[in-house]
């Protein structure tokens, strides 16, 4: 970890507009679990997990992910600032390592938070149960998501659009129809690990992923997107004017 | 400023260490089909060089592949004999302006200037700051966040985050963008008392006057290939197939045209606008033969000016081949 890269990482991803959209995507999961409680039908613990995984982990965890991941080095190189992180004495591997816990960081205070919240003021049997697993689970998830993200923007720089079209129609679309294709997606993984940490009733929440597959297979996505990430990172280029 | 990071003693710092030439070697640079930088090699020591060449030419390719930022498709490029592409470590020894206006807007002047001193592990990041900070004078300007800096007031911040660790080679990519007139002649005397220091400066521009003014040696690219290096003065005096022009003032052009034609190196004159003008394929030959013909001629000469010797003709002369 290096200090200055965390600053200004930091400050880079907070101070851009769509930031502030994500923090409004984030009131939105604990406004919806506050009226749920306030509503007549009061609190439900299947109301709650199905907030937490649908709302939370399946659109406000990746949205988050893909935001902060795809920003912490990418935009750099996007703008042309990468180059002062890169022509300096230090070695690749930092400059990864410190962009991709920033960005861990950010997505964690903006997913797993909410959805800490949410969960316990949308209340029901064994809600503080569901809401301490669904957030860990959440951080777990997002910190995978923001690897593949990481090493996708070092790969392409259409990185936004690929990681868009991973969590739409991957994870949004093909998961739904084949089962085989769960086996990738963090979704599913951060699902299995929810109800694992939750151990919440069969008919409050079940995931359709083993929680085996899901650490097998989580544990050997983040290390193949950490290896291409600093291995990327330790070769890339920045071009000047190209005839 | 303290003591221990004043210019003197940087100065001193400076030049007990050996000069760190860069040298290419047989460098090529290819992007898929399209060829960047083809068969170049030079090597630079210390002083002011000016890398000219039309846009699009390669000068910012160049520059990266000097910078570590690009790796050769051929060829070697190296500094003190190490390669460079792939060690962060060189980067004690290179400051780079890029060309590209990006900065961290949210930062302001004195924190960008800071951030780069820490990230090149100075002692004492602060001090080494407010001295570089002061060599492009941006110190009244230096708390306000750089997306308040003109164009020019940015460039000042990158120049001085570049050189806060005083390095040994400096590489500049159309460093003077943006700068009025003041601070492009301020910049300028900065560049060319770091190169009195024993630096190795190289910088881009496609404003000739800037080149001339400021450098010693020039670089000429032209398609991804090197079409001349050094003193451009020399350089046009090789060019042999363009005939030098000079124009001269007398007591009687007519007579003196007379005589100059009488020699085998003299391709030419013509009298415009009551100035002689004359072309000659030689230029060391019609300097020593000029004033002995006026002599015998019973002229008097006034006035002897190559017109074509300015760093803009070289460069014509070279871009239209």
């Amino acid at each position: 970890m290096n200090a200055v890269i965390a600053r200004i990482t930091l400050r880079q991803l907070l101070s851009r507009r769509r930031t502030l959209l994500l923090v409004a995507l984030s009131a939105v999961v604990v406004l919806v679990a506050i009226l749920r409680r306030l509503s007549a039908s009061g609190a439900d613990a299947k109301f709650t997990a199905d907030l937490l995984s649908t709302l939370g982990i399946a659109t406000l965890m990746p949205l988050v992910a893909l935001i902060f991941g795809t920003g912490a080095i990418g935009a750099e190189l996007e703008e042309g600032t990468a180059v002062y992180l890169l022509a300096k004495p230090i070695r690749p591997w930092v400059v990864v390592a410190t962009k991709l816990v920033i960005a861990i960081c950010c997505s964690i205070a903006l997913t797993s938070l909410p959805i800490l919240l949410a969960g316990i003021l949308a209340g029901g049997d064994g809600s503080g149960r569901l809401a301490i697993g669904f957030a860990v689970a959440s951080a777990i998830g997002s910190a995978l998501y923001c690897a593949i993200f990481v090493a996708l923007s070092l790969v392409t720089s259409r990185a936004f659009i690929w990681g868009l079209g991973y969590v739409l129609v991957w994870e949004g679309f093909l998961a739904g129809l084949f089962t085989g294709t769960r086996t990738l997606s963090v979704r599913e993984h951060t699902l299995a690990f929810a109800q694992a940490l939750a151990n919440p009733a069969a008919n409050v929440f079940k995931a359709d992923l083993p929680l085996g597959t899901a650490v097998v297979v989580a544990a050997v996505v983040a290390v193949v997107a950490v290896t291409i990430a600093l291995r990327r990172l330790a070769r890339i280029e920045i071009a000047g004017e190209v005839v | 400023m303290t003591a221990a990071t004043g210019p003197s003693s940087r100065a001193a710092t400076i030049e007990a260490l050996p000069p760190a030439p860069v040298e290419l070697s047989g460098v090529s640079r290819w992007y898929g089909n399209v060829v960047a930088v083809n068969e170049v090699s030079f090597r630079l020591e210390p002083g002011v060089t000016g890398l000219l060449g039309p846009n699009g030419a390669g000068k910012s390719t160049l520059l990266h592949l000097i910078a570590g930022l690009l790796a050769p498709s051929a060829g070697s490029v190296t500094i003190s004999g190490r390669s460079v592409f792939g060690d962060p470590g060189v980067y004690r020894e290179i400051g780079l302006v890029p060309e590209r206006e990006a900065v961290y807007p949210f930062l302001t002047g004195r924190e960008f200037v800071e951030a780069n001193a820490t990230l090149q592990g100075l002692p004492d990041p602060a001090s080494a700051t407010q001295r570089a900070i002061a060599e492009v004078e941006l110190t009244d300007v230096q708390d306000r966040p750089l997306a308040g800096y003109s164009k020019g007031m940015r460039q000042r911040a990158k120049v001085a985050a570049a050189f806060v660790h005083d390095p040994r080679i400096l590489l500049l990519d159309e460093p003077f963008n943006g700068m009025d007139p003041r601070q492009r002649l301020h910049t300028m005397g900065f560049l060319r008392r770091l190169a009195e220091e024993g630096r190795t400066i190289l910088f881009s521009s496609h404003i000739l006057e800037e080149v001339e003014r400021v450098a010693d040696q020039v670089l000429v690219v032209i398609a991804g290939r090197l079409a001349a290096s050094g003193d451009f003065r020399a350089i046009r005096r090789l060019m042999t197939d363009r005939p030098h022009t000079f124009t001269l003032r007398s007591s009687n052009d007519r007579r003196l045209a007379a005589q100059l034609l009488g020699e085998p190196f003299v391709t030419g004159v013509t009298l415009e606008d009551g100035l002689l003008v004359a072309r000659a394929a030689d230029f060391g030959a019609f300097s020593r033969a000029v004033a002995a013909r006026a002599r015998e001629a019973d002229v008097t000469l006034y006035e002897v000016l190559p017109t074509d010797e300015s760093l803009e003709s070289v460069f014509s002369y070279l871009v239209r081949g």
